[in-house]
């Protein structure tokens, strides 16, 4: 019995070829989607899960209120980690890092680390990165201890054992012995290094204040409780905690910080501190909600194809029903035919899964599996979800056939499923709902990123080649050398250039009222020609000027942001007031007009300017474009030639600021992907419809063509219901994906305006599609012969 | 074996009754040739499918073996004709995407006949209709005639009572249709399956001994041979 269904249904698969075909496609598209974003999901939320202590470990993160502003640092003062220990006894071990770019030389082997970590003693303790030499419990005590990865090991020692062995830290002759290996961090972890140095080096040796600056930040904190303890109760002390410890200092500076636990295993998904590597737990609803609905209009695809197909079926339905077919045996046979064209599309998926995965990986940016065979439960989840679309799909279309009665199907006078059409034109629109509402988002995305890559920035970036001096001394040496080569333009210095991070200064400003105020500002040391070489322009004022002696000590310039800040109406205004900051204090000479300095995500925030040669490690040189590879050459020659102790690296300002977009840009191509992915199915579905619906019709186009129809009044009539069911939905889908993207476009402080035109151009677009997918059919049956359509069996 | 009372049957369009069959009394016994002949719209076709189960009546009882068949429910009337009355069509009604032999062998499926057996008794009316080098063969590849036999064997494999054929011989050349009644005539009469078929042609209605003449969904003559 089960075997000549399986005859009977690979038979019929057979004669209709093309239809089979297509429900296969869209299933099989439809289904390797979803397996490739579950590849994403499962990816994004098993960050920092392998800690095996990771219910018990918390960042403390910190935001610190002042008069003006409430500010939102990466992690706690540097003295909150020493104090909570002993003071607690819920804390069993608190631990501290911070990054840094470290210079490291074996012998004649240097590179920069540009994922070098320092950590407290009780790392290795606390979580879960494997060392396969050196004792976890006290790799990291003494300074100058520092323990290597393995990817690290080969740069330096090859296959030599390194334990023991010292490596040059900072190119100017700090020892550090290696203590232990630990296996290469997995892409799967936030906390990520290349070698890792004792905290104690910062602490007792290059800095031994630094445990008790309850004002310096700059750290990331994390704390492991004690098994069972609560960390409700444990933050509710925490206030007092900081009361007791800097209540005095906090009131005199004005900056009143409060202490929060994030769990840590959730931090990479939900935590809203700028980590350099952040996933978004909003992005993985998106994007399951995207395999949702591509799964959705995959399936509704199935169930309007097979419908639609019902009439062919009718005959053989009503022979099976006279020759003593039950109902149910009918419906199994139904349904055990869609079971099957989903298992051949399941089979297929598997197929195209691995296929897509190394081009997937590369879109999402990370390595999200190896090969699909890796993911033994998905699989086995999506052969069962295969059976479960096969029935949940074929229900519908099964109960269809078998209804139909014998008589009414023989006598050959049957007018297809006219009950099924409300259900498939319902499921054709609601396709096209989905898609176009796809294309308007992703419209609206790509045009949010155009904006962002295009927007005049206030500052001129193209050309800019900056290297970073980690202050050698040779430094000025250096530019001046290369301020004489031909392509070059200007050399400036600088602290801080605009797509990267900067200081926060402790600043008194005067304000309005004559006030000194307090307030945190964004600080950049520079020199007197970085502001011209980046076209940085004056509101009021005048810019820096070697003509004025104490513009190197008591000069400040201020952006227009920071001026609003402490109530000036007018930015001429704020020019001859006091400031004070970190031992400087002076007169504001100018107010520069707001640039972004920071990604068009953020609102400009106010900004200082001091020169301050010693703290400018940045050194920019505006190029030609002209040759630029020889430039680059002769410059890195006279680097070699001048600074031989350092490896020559740099990067050019413009690629360095689009850095910022990586994560916005990437989701809109995957976004892309994905919205194209839908339309195909979705017109994958609209053919298969559409060559139906014409054959159909064969008869009826016959007998207008007799009377006198031309070709395209016939193609006219056959895409008009169609063009119908689009139009509908284009109004449903507008308001939709108009508050979605709006809610979306929220997030960035410098965003374009949702124009009408963008509606305009996603409806045209579908139509223009759907027109053409009908048409083929329609123009092929208006060109047939209608003597051969006309002629009874 | 068939009792049929006051059978009429009618359609509304709009207000007004259409009436198909207007008050038929028949009664059919076992072992009858019976042809019901009557000009396009006469209700010939609709008289057979209520007699084959395959539709109702608005009005009026059928008895089909001392069983009242309009108050059965639909699965029952289903086991009831399948196990009892095989349909012969004008246009055979095979199914195309199977062979000869899995055609025939369909209603044994739906019988829950195990498949040893099934095997038997499909090979047994190949052989009667010396079919068997067609048996792997689809209908598309055999003429008319031999389309006709295979649905006659696909009607006849589940040994019924009785066999309704809708002008069997409609679609076949002069030749072919003599055969085809010949076979059903030697099938009455030897086997004693009752037939009773709706014909056009009164050569056909011939070889049958009762002919019902049908005019406007009434009984307008009953001729006995």
């Amino acid at each position: 019995m089960l075997k000549n269904y399986f005859k009977i249904a690979f038979r019929n698969l057979w004669r209709h070829r093309v239809f089979s075909l297509i429900n296969i496609l869209g299933l099989t598209v439809g289904m390797t989607a979803c397996f490739l974003i579950f590849l994403y999901v499962r990816f994004e939320t098993s960050y920092d899960k392998f800690h095996s202590r990771g219910d018990r470990i918390y960042r403390i993160i910190s935001d610190i209120k002042t008069p003006t502003e409430t500010m939102h640092p990466g992690g706690p003062s540097w003295a909150v980690g020493p104090h909570l220990m002993g003071g607690f006894p819920e804390v069993e071990a608190t631990v501290r890092t911070t990054q840094d770019e470290l210079l490291v030389r074996k012998g004649n082997i240097k590179f920069q680390e540009m994922n070098s970590l320092f950590a407290d003693s009780s790392f290795f303790d606390m979580f879960d990165f494997k060392l396969i030499k050196g004792n976890p419990h006290n790799v990291l005590n003494e300074p100058f201890n520092i323990v290597f990865s393995e990817s690290a090991v080969k740069k330096y020692f090859g296959n030599a054992d390194p334990v023991g062995q010292t490596v040059l830290l900072t190119g100017d002759g700090a020892i550090a012995k290696i203590t232990g290996v630990m296996k290469d961090i997995p892409e799967n972890s936030m906390i990520k290094a290349d070698m890792i140095v004792s905290m104690n080096t910062i602490t007792r040796v290059w800095n031994t204040h630094l445990d008790d600056q309850w004002g310096n930040y700059g750290n990331r904190t994390y704390v492991m409780l004690k098994p069972g303890a609560n960390a409700m109760a444990f933050e509710k002390k925490l206030p007092a905690f900081l009361e007791k410890m800097n209540g005095s200092e906090m009131k005199q500076m004005s900056m009143f910080p409060t202490l929060m636990l994030e769990k840590f295993p959730e931090a990479y998904l939900r935590s809203d501190r700028n980590d350099s590597d952040s996933g978004s737990i909003k992005n993985v609803y998106i994007f399951s909600i995207v395999a949702m609905f591509i799964l959705l209009i995959a399936c509704f695809n199935f169930i309007n194809l097979t419908t639609a197909r019902s009439s062919e079926r009718a005959k053989e339905v009503g022979i099976r029903k006279v020759v003593g077919a039950g109902k149910a045996q009918l419906v199994l046979q139904f349904i055990g035919e869609s079971i099957i064209i989903c298992l051949i599309a399941f089979v297929f998926t598997l197929g195209l899964s691995a296929l897509l995965l190394p081009s997937f990986n590369l879109l999402a940016g990370k390595t999200l599996s190896v090969g699909i065979f890796d993911n033994k439960e998905f699989i086995g989840i999506l052969f069962l979800s295969s059976i479960a679309i096969g029935i949940l799909a074929g229900i519908y279309p099964a109960l269809v056939l078998t209804s139909f009665k014998p008589v009414t199907v023989l006598k050959g006078r049957f007018n297809t499923g006219s009950k099924g059409i409300l259900l498939r034109k319902g499921l054709v629109i609601s396709q096209f709902t989905i898609s176009i509402a796809l294309i308007i988002s992703t419209l609206i995305v790509y045009l949010q990123m155009n904006f962002m890559h295009n927007e005049d920035l206030g500052f001129s970036k193209d050309q800019v080649m900056v290297i970073n001096s980690n202050g050698d001394p040779a430094k000025k040496t250096f530019m001046q050398a290369i301020g004489a080569l031909p392509q070059v333009k200007s050399v400036s210095m600088a602290s801080s250039v605009p797509g990267g991070g900067n200081p926060g200064a402790y600043s008194k400003i005067q304000n309005v009222k004559g006030e000194m105020q307090v307030a945190n500002l964004d600080l950049y040391f520079v020199d007197f020609e970085y502001m011209k070489q980046l076209n940085i322009k004056m509101a009021a004022g005048r810019t820096f000027s070697r003509e004025f002696m104490t513009d190197t000590t008591k000069a400040m310039i201020l952006n227009e942001a920071a001026v609003k800040m402490f109530g000036y109406r007018s930015a001429k205004d704020a020019v001859g007031r006091d400031f004070d900051q970190w031992g400087r204090a002076g007169k504001i000479i100018g107010v520069m007009k707001d640039f972004h300095y920071k990604s068009l995500r953020d609102e400009i925030k106010p900004l200082s300017m001091r020169i301050e040669p010693d703290g400018c490690n940045l050194i920019s040189i505006k190029l030609s474009a002209t040759n630029l590879p020889a430039t680059i050459t002769a410059i890195e020659n006279k680097w070699n030639t001048l600074i031989p102790a350092r490896p020559f690296s740099y990067f050019f300002l413009d690629e360095f600021f689009d850095k910022q977009y990586r994560s916005e840009q990437r989701f809109g191509k995957l976004f892309l992907n994905f919205a194209i992915l839908a339309i195909i199915i979705s017109c994958l579905g609209l053919l298969g419809l559409a060559s139906y619906s014409t054959m159909q019709r064969t008869r009826e186009i016959g007998i207008r063509k007799v009377l006198g129809a031309s070709v395209p009044n016939i193609v006219n009539l056959l895409s008009r219901e169609f063009l119908k069911l689009v139009l509908i939905a284009i109004i449903i889908a507008s308001p939709i994906a108009w508050f979605a993207m709006h809610k979306w476009l929220m997030d960035f402080a410098y965003r374009i305006p949702i124009s009408w035109w963008i509606f305009a151009i996603a409806g045209i677009t579908a139509t223009l599609i759907a027109l053409i997918t009908v048409s083929f059919q329609a123009i092929k049956a208006a060109i047939s012969n209608p003597v051969v359509s006309l002629r009874t069996e | 074996m068939i009792k049929l009372e006051h059978i009429s049957k009618w359609v509304n369009l709009g207000n007004i009754r259409n009436f198909i069959l207007k008050d038929i009394n028949i009664e059919i016994a076992e072992g009858e040739f019976l042809s019901i002949m009557g000009p396009s719209g006469s209700g010939k076709s609709t008289l057979l499918n209520i007699i084959g189960m395959l539709d109702t009546a608005s009005e009026g009882s059928y008895q089909f073996m001392d069983t009242e068949v309009f108050k059965l429910k639909e699965k029952q009337r289903s086991n009831l004709y399948k196990s009892h009355i095989g349909f012969v069509f004008q246009a055979y009604h095979l199914i195309d995407e199977l062979t000869v032999y899995e055609n025939i062998e369909t209603p044994l499926i739906y019988q829950d006949i195990k498949n040893s057996e099934r095997k038997a008794i499909v090979a047994d009316m190949l052989d009667r209709f010396q079919m068997v080098g067609k048996k792997d063969l689809f209908p598309t590849q055999l003429s008319g005639g031999q389309q006709q036999l295979v649905g006659i064997a696909r009607a006849l494999v589940a040994k019924p009572k009785l066999i309704l054929a809708d002008e069997p011989t409609g679609n076949l050349n002069s030749k072919q249709g003599e055969e085809i009644m010949e076979f059903f005539q030697k099938l009455n009469l030897q086997e004693g399956v009752s037939i009773i078929q709706v014909t056009h042609s009164e050569k056909n209605a011939g070889y049958g001994k009762r002919i019902i003449h049908l005019l406007d969904g009434r009984i307008e003559k009953i001729e006995n041979k």
